[in-house]
């Protein structure tokens, strides 16, 4: 039997797109994730629990390792094995602490000889650590071969502010609600289900549909949405002015916490 | 043709809209979920098949154009006809490419609206001159299209001006575009909150505007002619006649020697891309070729040696159809012991990282041994070698039927052997020198063994082309009877070439990471993970299939009218089978 043509050429298509994707599959897959933002102001942290969380910066969302590795001397950038003691020396007058922590934000302040300015300032974007992770993150510096002394207070509260520009909002928040007790709220005390639909819990079709809410949804504006509706604008193709504006009033600190929660669990 | 002024009238419309459309865009969620398959998989696939069309509609014309004037100056009809048979693959094409993007900003502005508010809060002056290029460039192919008969003749030159002027228009419409898609992966000219600073220039005139316009420009006129020669192997296999044969049998070859020309300079463009990348912002310069994308460039390398191997086998097999080749077929295998030496070393990877883990259990992020062959040092080497390999296939080939009369062609010949050696010793010199020099320096000898290479093809043809004119013939091409597995290797190139547009685009778009415009305005979508290149390889590939099937279709709708009308437009296909000496 002779195949048409079309079909010829279709087949030889379809193994030669399909070989490239097959390869493409077969070696590692690597995903890049948004990093996950870190807050520790007001929180008792120990001085090891501050350099694990370093450390833990360091190799993911710092990104430190594209150019430094502790231990080995590259030709992108220093190697940072014993910069914590190197620190102290390092400029005239200046404490290790201070010596790392500009390093950090204003890495051009001192260039370390014989390497390029490439360094970015950890705390503006792309990077965009926030205070509390400037902060571990010099910890975990000081913890190469210093001893770390590195306080919240001593990181500028400038740190961090206003990084990320035009809608910087955490690209991820955990609750410290729980989403459980959040859900009876829903149900109950905030009577939700009067006009919204939620995944299986059935509503009327006055409000959207909030099955998927957190999918198309920032944190941010679901959170404000709840005590603000009207503020946070409406919902195309909904009546303005119908979700009621009293919750804020209504519930309490620890039940909207709860709700939120659940209503991030929605996708 | 109703659709594109139809749809443009929708963009129009649309464009003038937005102002009002922003407001309420501010009070707008930042995000909707499209259903089914998630918001990012569509504009990711519209996109691509978008710029896919968009890549065809600017590309084609521009060789249309240039075979054109071939055929204008040397009264060549042939010229002419192949001429008018790609613009008309173009016009068939225009809709669907308009459609397509009417349908990507309709996604952008109903599942993206914040971002898409934010591109118009600096780019809303554009729009209109885009608007208006787009009109322009419609007009201008209309008439150049519509106007080929009456144009003709004494006024010929009208029409050739007509050809120019739409794809200056074209070329506009691209930069453009590309000001955008640049602004987002290295935005310039905004403060730290993402506010225009200045005018808008500052922000069009980005780290890889230029870059990527040069990038695009080419890779469209290679893409154009993969296509054109796919199609006309499409032809090719399906016909029925020896004179049909003959005539796709010289589309084919025409189209894929406008695309390896191309392609040669297209490496280069792509180096000077990413050194502004990295001019940009040294983090995502490093990401991109060492970090979570570093698989991506072998992949990337593995469909460059396809394409360079597959043009050169193309070339080969066609010699066979060249009576007088025989002398030359010696010369293949060491050509092709090179090439596929250059395609395993550019293949290496230049760090074996997968994951900052096994970098660190590796103790480095080289490998001991392939590292060695992976840096860019190797890999410039290889490339250039492989450039210079595929060259002179070509040289070998055009002279396969002719043997010069000159008197001085023994010097010439010595001339030409030499100066390729020369190049091939100048660009392996650098390549081993650069193992030992810095990084720095080391980026300078780029352009030493560019400019050697470059150098070689000018020299080589500026001989090759005196010498070889008034040649005694060892018989006419015989057009027609090239092995018809030489048409397949049209296809994969085609596909191949396709295949690795998707993928750049992916590049282009994976390395912006988490952010939406590379850190201004953040990602903060559901969907923000940057996929693995394994998922990204079966979108591009369900994506470039059903890229071809709409082709396929859209041939085939414009094939419908002429059925049964042999000639439309009075273009009567000339008859080529054994009737020239001349290969284009
Ligand atoms: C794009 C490459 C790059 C990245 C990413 C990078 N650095 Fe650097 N870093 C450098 C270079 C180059 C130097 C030396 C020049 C200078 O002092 O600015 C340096 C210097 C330093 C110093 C001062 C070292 C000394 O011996 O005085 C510290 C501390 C430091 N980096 C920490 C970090 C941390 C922590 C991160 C991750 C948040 C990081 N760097 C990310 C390139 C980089
Ligand atoms: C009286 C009916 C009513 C009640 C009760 C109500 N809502 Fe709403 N809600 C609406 C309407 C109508 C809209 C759409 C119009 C708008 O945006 O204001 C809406 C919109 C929303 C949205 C935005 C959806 C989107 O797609 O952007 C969220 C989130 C939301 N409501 C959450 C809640 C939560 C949580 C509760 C319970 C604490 C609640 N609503 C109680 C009527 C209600």
């Amino acid at each position: 039997m002779r195949l048409p043509v079309g079909v010829k050429v279709a087949i030889v298509a379809i193994v030669v797109m399909g070989s490239y994707s097959g390869y493409a599959n077969y070696i590692p897959q690597i995903e890049s994730k948004p990093p996950q933002e870190l807050s520790l102001e007001g929180g008792n942290v120990t001085p090891a629990q501050l350099i694990k969380a370093g450390d833990e910066i360091y190799k993911t969302k710092g990104t430190c390792e594209i150019c430094h590795k502790i231990g080995q001397k590259g030709t992108r950038a220093p190697d940072l094995a014993g910069v914590g003691a190197r620190a102290a020396k390092a400029k005239p007058g200046m404490t290790a602490k201070a010596y790392l922590i500009e390093s950090l934000i204003n890495p051009n302040a001192v260039i370390v000889e014989g390497y390029p300015p490439i360094m970015p300032a950890v705390d503006k974007p792309p990077i965009a650590l926030n205070r509390s992770e400037v902060w571990a993150l010099t910890a975990f510096l000081q913890a190469q071969g210093g001893t770390v002394d590195v306080a919240l207070n001593d990181i500028p509260a400038t740190v961090g502010a206003g990084g990320g520009g035009g809608g910087a909002a955490a690209a991820a928040v955990t609750m410290p609600g729980d989403a459980k007790v959040g859900k009876t709220i829903y149900m109950g005390k905030g009577g939700c289900l009067a006009c919204h639909k939620a995944k299986d819990i059935p509503g009327t079709p006055v409000g959207p549909d909030l099955s998927q809410i957190a999918k198309i949804q920032t944190p941010d504006y679901i959170m404000k949405k709840i005590l603000d509706p009207k503020g946070m604008g409406t919902v195309a193709g909904f009546p303005p002015g119908v979700m009621p504006q009293t919750f804020g009033q209504t519930l309490t600190a620890k039940e909207y916490t709860d709700l939120v929660a659940f209503m991030l669990t929605l996708k | 043709m109703v659709g594109a002024g139809l749809v443009l009238a929708g963009v129009a419309l649309l464009v003038t809209a937005l102002p009002a459309f922003a407001q309420e865009a501010a009070r707008e969620p930042a995000y909707r979920n499209f259903p089914w398959i998630g918001s990012r998989l569509a504009v990711w696939a519209v996109a691509q098949l978008h710029l896919n069309f968009a890549a065809f509609i600017l590309g084609v014309p521009i060789f249309a154009v240039i075979i054109e004037i071939i055929g204008w100056r040397t009264r060549d009809p042939r010229y002419d006809w192949l001429s008018h048979e790609f613009v008309k693959l173009t016009f068939a094409a225009f809709s669907t490419t308009a459609l397509l993007g009417a349908l990507l900003l309709f996604l952008f502005v109903g599942y993206y609206p914040k971002f898409w508010t934010y591109m118009t809060s600096i780019f809303f002056p554009t729009y209109w001159v885009y608007a208006l290029l787009f009109f322009a460039e419609t007009f201008t192919v209309y008439l150049w299209y519509y106007g080929w008969d009456w144009l003709s003749g004494s006024r010929k030159w009208i029409h050739v001006s007509l050809g120019v002027l739409s794809n200056l228009f074209g070329t506009a419409i691209l930069f453009l575009a590309n000001s955008w898609v640049t602004f987002m992966v290295s935005p310039a000219g905004v403060d730290e909150s993402g506010a225009l600073k200045g005018g808008v220039w500052a922000a069009i005139n980005n780290y890889a505007w230029m870059p990527i316009n040069i990038h695009r420009l080419i890779a469209n006129i290679v893409f154009g002619g993969t296509i054109a020669a796919a199609y006309a192997a499409f032809r090719f296999l399906g016909a029925r006649t020896d004179e049909e044969r003959a005539r796709y049998d010289w589309m084919g070859y025409i189209g894929n020697f406008v695309a390896l020309s191309a392609f040669i300079v297209l490496p280069f463009a792509g180096y000077y891309l990413g050194r502004e990348i990295y001019a940009f912002n040294q983090t995502m310069g490093i990401t991109m070729m060492g970090g979570f994308m570093s698989w991506l460039w072998i992949i990337q390398a593995i469909l460059i040696g396809v394409l360079f191997i597959g043009s050169n086998y193309y070339l080969w097999l066609g010699m066979e159809r060249i009576p007088g080749s025989e002398r030359y077929r010696k010369y293949v295998p060491p050509m092709l012991i090179i090439l596929a030496i250059g395609f395993m070393v550019w293949a290496t990877p230049r760090s074996m990282v997968v994951t900052l883990d096994e970098a660190r259990a590796m103790g480095g992020t080289h490998h001991p041994i392939l590292g060695f062959l992976g840096v860019m040092s190797a890999k410039n080497t290889a490339v250039n070698l492989m450039i210079l390999t595929t060259f002179l296939s070509f040289v070998l080939y055009r002279r396969a039927n002719r043997v010069s009369q000159k008197p001085w062609v023994k010097t010439g010949m010595a001339v030409q052997w030499a100066v390729i050696a020369l190049a091939a010793v100048i660009v392996t010199f650098y390549g081993v020198y650069g193992y030992f020099v810095e990084s720095l320096v080391r980026i300078g000898f780029s352009v030493y063994q560019v400019v050697a290479v470059l150098a070689a093809i000018v020299i080589v043809m500026a001989i090759d082309i005196p010498m070889f004119k008034g040649a005694r013939s060892t018989g006419v091409i015989r057009w027609g009877t090239i092995a018809p597995r030489s048409q397949y290797v049209l296809i994969i190139l085609a596909v191949t070439f396709t295949w690795l547009m998707g993928l750049m685009g992916f590049a282009r778009s994976g390395i912006r990471q988490h952010w939406h415009v590379y850190g201004v305005l953040r990602d903060t979508s559901a969907e923000a993970v940057t996929p693995a290149l394994g998922y990204a390889a079966n979108v591009i590939s369900v994506v470039t299939l059903v890229f071809f099937a709409l082709v396929m279709f859209i041939f085939w709708l414009g094939g419908l009218s002429e059925k049964g009308k042999a000639g439309a437009h009075g273009h009567v296909a000339p008859a080529i089978a054994g009737g020239s000496e001349d290969h284009g």
